[in-house]
Formats: C-alpha cells, structure tokens, sequence
C-alpha cells in the first residue's frame, strides 16, 4: 500500500487482504473448468477477426475474396475453425446449463421447471442451426 | 504532513458503473455466440471454401449488399466482439493480471467497439 492511502481512505485502518495465489484456478476441476469456459471467448474473438477481414476483402472485389478463401482452406484455418466449434459448442451447454437461473418464468402460481427453459434452448439451437445450414446451402452456395 | 480526513478535498465520489452496459451485451452476445456461431463457423469455414468460388462470391456480394443481410451480420459480428471482450477483460482479472483498470476497459471494451466500427464501415461500402 502506498503512503498516502490513507487520504483516499475515510477510514484510517489497515483492512486484511487474503492473498490469493495467481494460479489459484489449478486447485481444482471445477475452477479449471470454469478457466475453460472463459477461455472459449479467445477463439471466438479470433474468429470475428476472420470474419470482418473476410467481408473486407469480399468488398475489394472477386480476387480479394478468392484469396482470402484460399487462405481458409490451408490445414491450420481449418484446425482454428475446428477449435471455434468445439469452444462454442462448449459455451453454448455451459449458456443453456445457466439460462434457467436467470430466466425464471412464472405462470400465475406455476413456475416453469428449469429443465423446460433448458430443453426450449436446446430445441431452439437444433432449429436455428438446421435453418441457418439450409439457407446457406439454398441461397449462398446455389450454383444455380 | 497531517492524516486527518478532509472530506471537503477529497470527497468519496462514486462513479457510474459501466456493468450495466457491459453487461446487456455480454449476455446478447453469449445468445449469439450459443445458438449462431457454431453453425456459422462450420460453414464459413469448413464448407464455404470448397464450394464453387464464382456463384459464392455473387452470391454473398447479394447478400452484403441487401439491408437484412448487413445487419445481420453487424449484430452478429459486434455482439459476439462484446462477449468476448468482456469474457477476456474479467477473465485477465481472474488472472491476476495486474493493469490500469481505465486503459483495460479502453482496451477491451474500446476494442469491440472499435471493430465492430469497422465491419460497419466495410458493410457500408461493400
């Protein structure tokens, strides 16, 4: 603590700070899953990168855009988009595994279970996933 | 030098909190990353590459180019920068790793912001 911290502090004490070790999330396999799950936001990150390069070089025109598609069919993209998948398959069990505890429906004295709120979810992710595969199959990749 | 409070120098001010804000898109951008992104990635990267190169680029051109499409793929592409950012910003806490917490919300949450500015940018001129 600095000298003068007791002017920024009304209180003129020296309060008892637990030290905490910084690998702390080691200890056990519920804090390194924790650390997993925050983890999956790197990856993703990563790939949003991708994405806006992507649209950037869509937009300076067909030779731009072939060579950035190229450059996604080398074998390391590949296993990048790979990892994506998986890190946000992972985050998408973890977001449905907590959505029932934040969203708490009530109809009139009944309240909807959990494992409904998560089955909508997980129903909603096999449409949305199903949809969004058909129309980029239908209407992006169309040859015709 | 004296230790006596002085409250009238040194009031104790509380600052807004940017949680609210942080967090509406964190947790708009955690839906979008649970139901969009795998199936998203599986397709601009696994199967988009192999298919025929010419109709693709038109193809997704006419997409850029309609309303729908560049908005949808703004708030696909800014809420999934958000979550992260934020994801990363506490996740760097957790880590101990010690920094000016002002620069690392000007880092992280300036950085979605900043790149979501960006794909804005490219979807207007596309």
């Amino acid at each position: 603590m600095s000298s003068d911290s007791s002017n920024a502090n009304p209180v003129n004490r020296k309060p008892y700070v637990q030290k905490q070790s910084a690998n702390w999330w080691l200890q056990n396999r519920y804090y390194r899953f924790y650390m997993l799950r925050e983890a999956t936001s790197v990856p993703i990150f990563g790939y949003a990168l991708l994405l806006i390069w992507g649209l950037l070089r869509l937009s300076q025109g067909e030779a731009a855009f072939t060579d950035w598609l190229a450059l996604m069919q080398h074998p390391l993209m590949m296993l990048f988009h790979l990892l994506v998948i998986a890190a946000a398959l992972l985050h998408a069990y973890t977001w449905f595994d907590l959505t029932p505890k934040i969203l708490v429906i009530r109809l009139g004295d009944f309240r909807v279970p959990d494992r409904w709120v998560k089955l909508g979810h997980y129903g909603g992710f096999v449409v949305t996933s199903a949809a969004l595969l058909c129309l980029a199959l239908l209407f992006i990749k169309g040859g015709a | 030098m004296s230790n006596a409070i002085d409250n009238s120098t040194n009031p104790k001010r509380y600052g807004r909190s940017h949680e609210p804000i942080a967090w509406s898109l964190f947790g708009a951008g955690g839906m979008v990353v649970a139901f969009i992104i795998p199936v998203l990635a599986l397709i601009s990267g696994l199967l988009m590459p192999s298919w025929p190169a010419d109709s693709l680029y038109q193809n997704l051109l006419g997409l850029t180019q309609s309303w729908l499409g560049k908005l949808a793929l703004l708030a696909v592409i800014s809420l999934t920068l958000y979550h992260c950012a934020h994801r990363i910003y506490h996740g760097l806490h957790d880590l101990h790793v010690e920094a000016n917490q002002t620069l690392m919300l000007v880092l992280f949450y300036g950085g979605a912001t900043l790149c979501s500015a960006v794909c804005a940018g490219v979807l207007l001129i596309i």
